[in-house]
This record gives structure tokens, C-alpha cells and sequence, in this order.
């Protein structure tokens, strides 16, 4: 009866269109959050460094092949580095004074050495396995982390000995020995592998281990620091690279690639995201200005049933309660339209070779009760404010 | 309840002099039960009276008590409690629901505090001349009827007091007589009383109180 009293003659032509507008801005909102989510995640599961991190030298020219320019780093000029608003930490990466090899420790496996080259980071630039990193002389197994280019001439190695090539996990369940040897000794260390990387071409070992190898077996003279690595602040990219280009600087160019890729499309679907906000709260504004134009449509009758003895936070649920309902149908359309949009953003993504996580993101579905809990509130804040503005009348 | 106007003058009336007879600046006690007719040519303020004790005005000096409690110190949720069950009302502009028919009408009301069965409330349509008029929208009703729809409302809410604003304005003898006598047998059986606002004397029934405006 309250139903038919204050809402049969309403303009149901402009509750649709306002529907409309809250179905729209909640599809575009709903599917930019996803894919700003995924396309900021797309890579990282696989790396162990964190996020935005580059290695970084400068670059080489054919002075600096002779000599004659400089291509180390000062510690002051990392700390001027580290001062720039775009980077996040940045590192001097230390390398061994010692000579290193790299061999297969297993009978079911042809025997396999090679020499290497360790690098160290600090834990802080990992991702995951932070707690694993780290060694000390009563350690049995010194943790590394493997450049990814080291499978790659792995499964070359057992191609060329007609066996079957292998994954990252049972590279991981090989086990591996590490030969150190310098002017003071020799060492055979068993090595366990933490995780892989693309960013860097050397093998990664724990800081304690490196400072401990090169006092014990390296040559006395201090390294020259030649690479550093830094993490850049998320989405900041262009300033990173502009800066590296303009300092003579170059990390690997597969980091460069995908941090470009990354910043470029972060930035885009940013874009998106801030338009589709604009979008959602201009839709829910229009359906909220609908519901006080109902009201005072409704003046009368609501003003009546105040004097009849009707209490005003009833009178105004009635109302939240009516556009909450057209909310929810433009949310639950909108969380409809976004998963067909994924569905389909994901496979043309994967036929240009990009392949995101598929499954729905937290946020996305986060982003669906947060959206109509805030309708509500401000829905009722209003509703009620009106209500009783007639009801003091 | 035991109304209590104590010098209250409404202050669009403030300037005019006022009888000492008068409810306007005098101090009056309707008590709980009592049948009162207040009597007063037109634009004196029975329907100020009217909305001020309805709560909707309170552009008025003096004090209006309801039992010992001031109503100028009541709050949106105590107004609710007199308009559910303590006051009826029936308004010089009826404030009926042009859109629902005459049973809707009446049952928005019953649906706030109950009352009166739909049965009870079918035969007192009947006994107004209104049994034919149950399913039919208030707009196309006459004014008679309306105001016969009106008074079969505010009848149907549990009461102490009804207040009756011109009820009858617009009605013949015959059908004023039957809303009187439903009147009566209403707030018998809710030992409630009545205050009835009239543009001229009346004696088609018996008052415990008469006051001027």
C-alpha cells in the first residue's frame, strides 16, 4: 500500500536512466580495479626479487672498454641516487674475489660443472622466501637464487645428452654443489635453490655469505662496485627510465620492457579507474537526487502520513529501501557485464601472448559490497534529512 | 489525558483582544473524558488549536501541557506516541489519500497500532453511507464523503482524546447525526472524549464544556 502510495506514479523512465549510468560507472570500476590489480601483479609471481627493481650499470662504450671512462659506483653518488622521489632503495651489489663452479651433485644426472659468477642483494629486494635468506659458517646449505638464463643453459646441456629438459621445480630438487677457491683455500659448499629470476645474469647468494667468502678465500683488495641495484616507487617507471637514460645508465633490457609494458598499461587502466569513480559517484549522485526529487514529488503524501503517526526513519527506509534495490540490479548487471568483459579482456590478452591470473581478484569483488554500503549510508543520511525536514514542517 | 492551555495566544492572533471566555489568553483544563465544543467564527483559530495540539504549529506564547508534560518539550518520538494512540484527529482539509481507496485509507492507519477489525470498520462504512464507496478512490468521493472517510479513520486508531476540526461542514443533518452518534459510541467504549471545533452553536449534542475562541 506504502509502495503503491509514493512510488506508482513516479517517472519510471528516470529511475532507469539513472540505473543506467550506476550499471555503467559499476562495470567500467569494477573490471579497471581488476585489471589494474592483475596487470600490477602479472609477472611477480614468478620473481623472487620484489616488485619495480632493476640491476643497473652504466653503459658500456668503447672508452669504458679501455678504460677511460669510469664504470663504477661511489657510495656517494648511491646515496645521491637513492635521493631521487621516484626510487624506493637503492643497493650497491657485491660480487665475488673468488673463483666460482657451479656443479651437479647427483648420480642420475650427467655430470654438469660450470663456472659462475655470485652476486649479492640484501633481503629486503626479495619478494618471498625473505626468512630463507640468510647463512652463517654452521649453515649446511647456502640458499641461492638462480638467473633464469641458467635453466635455459641447463636444458640446453640435457638436450644436448638426449635428457628430458626441466622446470624451475625440479631444477629446486637437484642438488648442486658450489666450488669456491682463492689465494687463501679451497671450499665445496651443498647449495639449495630458493627461487629463480630474470633480473639478474649472476647467482644470488645472502649478504653474510659473500662478505664472509671474500675475507676468507677473495684477494684483499676491496671490489670495485659496478652494479647497483634499485627499486623504484610503484607506477613511477617513466621518471626511473628517463633518469637511468639521462645518467648514462642501463639495466637489462627485458627489465626495461616489462617495467615500460607495466607503466604504460598501470597508467592507462589508472586512467580508467579515476573515470569510472568519476562515473559511479556521478551515477549514484544522480540516483540519490532522484530519490529527493520522489520525496518532494511526494510531499504530500509523505507529509500526511507523518501526521497520521508514520515515523520518519520509516518513511525514509521505505525510500532507501526501494533505491537500494535499483542499485543492487545495477550492481549485480554491472558484476554480470564485468565478468563477460574479463572472459574476454583475458583472451585477447593471451592471443597477443600476455597471460594474466584468470581468477576473479579480491578487490573486484571487494569493491561490490564496499560501493553499496557507502549508497546506503548516504542514501539514508539523506533520505532521513529530508524526511524530517517535512515532518518539522 | 488531561490537556492543560495555559495563556497560550497563537502569535498570528497575538494583536487581536481577546473575551475572557476565551480559550486565547485564559487558562483552561480539558479533562481526560470530557466532550468539549468549542465554538468560534471563522479565522478566530480553531484550526491553529487544531495543529498546534497535532504538533504541526509552534507559533504560540503560554504553555500546553498534556497530562503534566509541556509539549513544547516533546521530541519527534513523542509526537509518534500521541499520534499512534493518544490523540485522533479529524482535519478541516481531511489529509486523506487522494490515490487509495477508502479501505487503504483507513488501513494505513490501523496498520500503525490496530484498533478496529476490518469487519467493525465495513460496518461503520455501512452505517455512514459509505459500505459502496470501500473500493473506491478517495479523489472521485464527494466532499461529504470524504469527510465521512475521514471521521471513519481517525475512529478507527485507539484514542483518549478525538479532536474534531468543522467535521461536519459538508455533510446533511441526517448523515451528521449518524457520524455524532458513531462518535459517541466510539469514545464510550474508550472512556475517551472529544473536542469538536464548531462554526456556529449547536445543540444536536450534550457537552460537558463549551469555550469561545
Amino acid at each position: 500500500m506504502l509502495k503503491k502510495l509514493l512510488f506508482q506514479n513516479q517517472d519510471k523512465k528516470q529511475v532507469f536512466l539513472a540505473a543506467i549510468g550506476a550499471l555503467l560507472g559499476m562495470t567500467f570500476l569494477i573490471t579497471s580495479t581488476h585489471f589494474l590489480y592483475r596487470i600490477n601483479e602479472f609477472g611477480e609471481g614468478s620473481e623472487i626479487l620484489g616488485s619495480n627493481i632493476l640491476v643497473v650499470q652504466r653503459k658500456v662504450t668503447a672508452a669504458s672498454t679501455f678504460n677511460l671512462s669510469k664504470n663504477d659506483f661511489t657510495q656517494e653518488e648511491i646515496k645521491e641516487i637513492e635521493q631521487e622521489p621516484f626510487i624506493h632503495r637503492v643497493q650497491a651489489v657485491k660480487s665475488n674475489n673468488f673463483r666460482v663452479w657451479l656443479e651437479t651433485n647427483s648420480d642420475l644426472l650427467p655430470p654438469f660443472t660450470t663456472d659462475a659468477f655470485i652476486q649479492s642483494i640484501d633481503r629486503e629486494f626479495l619478494d618471498a622466501n625473505a626468512a630463507e635468506w640468510k647463512w652463517d659458517t654452521n649453515s649446511r646449505e647456502l640458499p641461492i637464487i638462480m638467473p633464469r638464463d641458467f635453466v635455459v643453459m641447463l636444458n640446453t646441456f640435457m638436450s644436448s645428452m638426449n635428457r628430458p629438459q626441466v622446470t624451475d621445480e625440479l631444477v629446486t630438487s637437484i642438488p648442486f654443489k658450489l666450488r669456491i677457491s682463492g689465494a687463501k683455500g679451497e671450499k665445496w659448499l651443498n647449495v639449495r635453490i630458493i627461487g629463480f629470476t630474470n633480473e639478474i645474469s649472476a647467482l644470488l647468494v645472502p649478504m653474510e655469505f659473500m662478505n664472509y667468502a671474500n675475507n676468507k678465500y677473495g684477494d684483499e683488495e676491496e671490489g670495485k662496485i659496478t652494479q647497483i641495484i634499485i627499486q623504484g616507487k610503484k607506477g613511477q617507471f617513466g621518471s626511473l627510465e628517463k633518469y637511468l637514460d639521462e645518467n648514462n645508465l642501463e639495466p637489462k633490457k627485458s627489465q626495461m620492457i616489462m617495467g615500460r609494458l607495466k607503466s604504460i598499461v598501470s597508467t592507462l587502466v589508472m586512467i580508467v579507474f579515476i573515470v569510472s569513480i568519476v562515473a559511479v559517484v556521478s551515477s549514484g549522485i544522480v540516483l540519490l537526487q532522484y530519490m529527493r526529487l520522489l520525496l518532494s514529488q511526494n510531499n504530500y503524501e509523505v507529509k500526511t502520513l507523518l501526521r497520521i503517526g508514520y515515523a520518519p526513519h520509516f518513511i525514509a527506509s521505505l525510500f532507501i529501501r526501494y533505491f537500494s534495490l535499483v542499485f543492487a540490479c545495477s550492481l549485480f548487471a554491472a558484476f554480470g557485464i564485468f565478468f563477460i568483459l574479463k572472459l574476454w579482456v583475458n583472451h585477447t590478452l593471451q592471443i597477443g601472448g600476455i597471460y594474466l591470473n584468470e581468477s576473479l581478484s579480491l578487490i573486484s569483488i571487494l569493491i561490490i559490497p564496499l560501493s553499496f554500503v557507502l549508497f546506503i549510508t548516504v542514501g539514508t543520511i539523506s533520505a532521513r534529512k529530508n524526511v524530517m525536514k517535512l515532518f518539522n514542517k | 489525558m488531561r490537556i492543560t492551555c495555559e495563556n497560550v495566544i497563537p502569535i498570528p492572533l497575538i494583536e487581536y483582544p481577546h473575551t475572557s471566555d476565551s480559550l486565547w489568553g485564559n487558562t483552561h483544563v480539558f479533562e481526560q473524558g470530557q466532550k468539549v465544543h468549542i465554538n468560534a467564527a471563522s479565522g478566530k483559530g480553531k484550526t491553529t488549536l487544531t495543529h498546534i495540539l497535532a504538533g504541526f504549529r509552534h507559533d504560540y506564547t503560554g504553555n500546553i501541557s498534556f497530562d503534566s508534560t509541556s509539549i513544547s518539550s516533546f521530541k519527534p518520538a513523542d509526537w509518534l506516541r500521541i499520534r499512534q494512540s493518544s490523540l485522533s484527529f479529524v482535519f478541516q482539509d481531511l489529509q486523506l489519500f487522494p490515490s487509495l481507496t477508502c479501505e487503504e485509507n483507513i488501513l494505513l492507519k490501523t496498520n500503525l497500532k490496530g484498533g478496529v477489525s476490518v469487519s467493525k470498520l465495513r460496518e461503520w462504512a455501512e452505517f455512514l453511507g459509505l459500505g459502496d464507496k470501500w473500493n473506491t478512490k478517495a479523489e472521485i468521493m464527494s466532499m461529504g464523503q470524504q469527510q465521512r472517510l475521514c471521521i471513519l479513520r481517525a475512529l478507527s486508531q485507539p484514542f483518549e482524546t478525538i479532536v474534531l476540526d468543522e467535521p461536519f461542514s459538508h455533510l446533511d443533518e441526517q448523515n451528521t447525526q449518524f457520524a455524532l452518534q458513531l462518535i459517541q459510541e466510539r469514545c464510550t467504549e474508550l472512556d475517551a472524549g472529544f473536542l469538536l471545533t464548531t462554526l456556529d452553536p449547536t445543540d444536536r449534542v450534550s457537552f460537558n464544556k463549551e469555550i469561545k475562541l
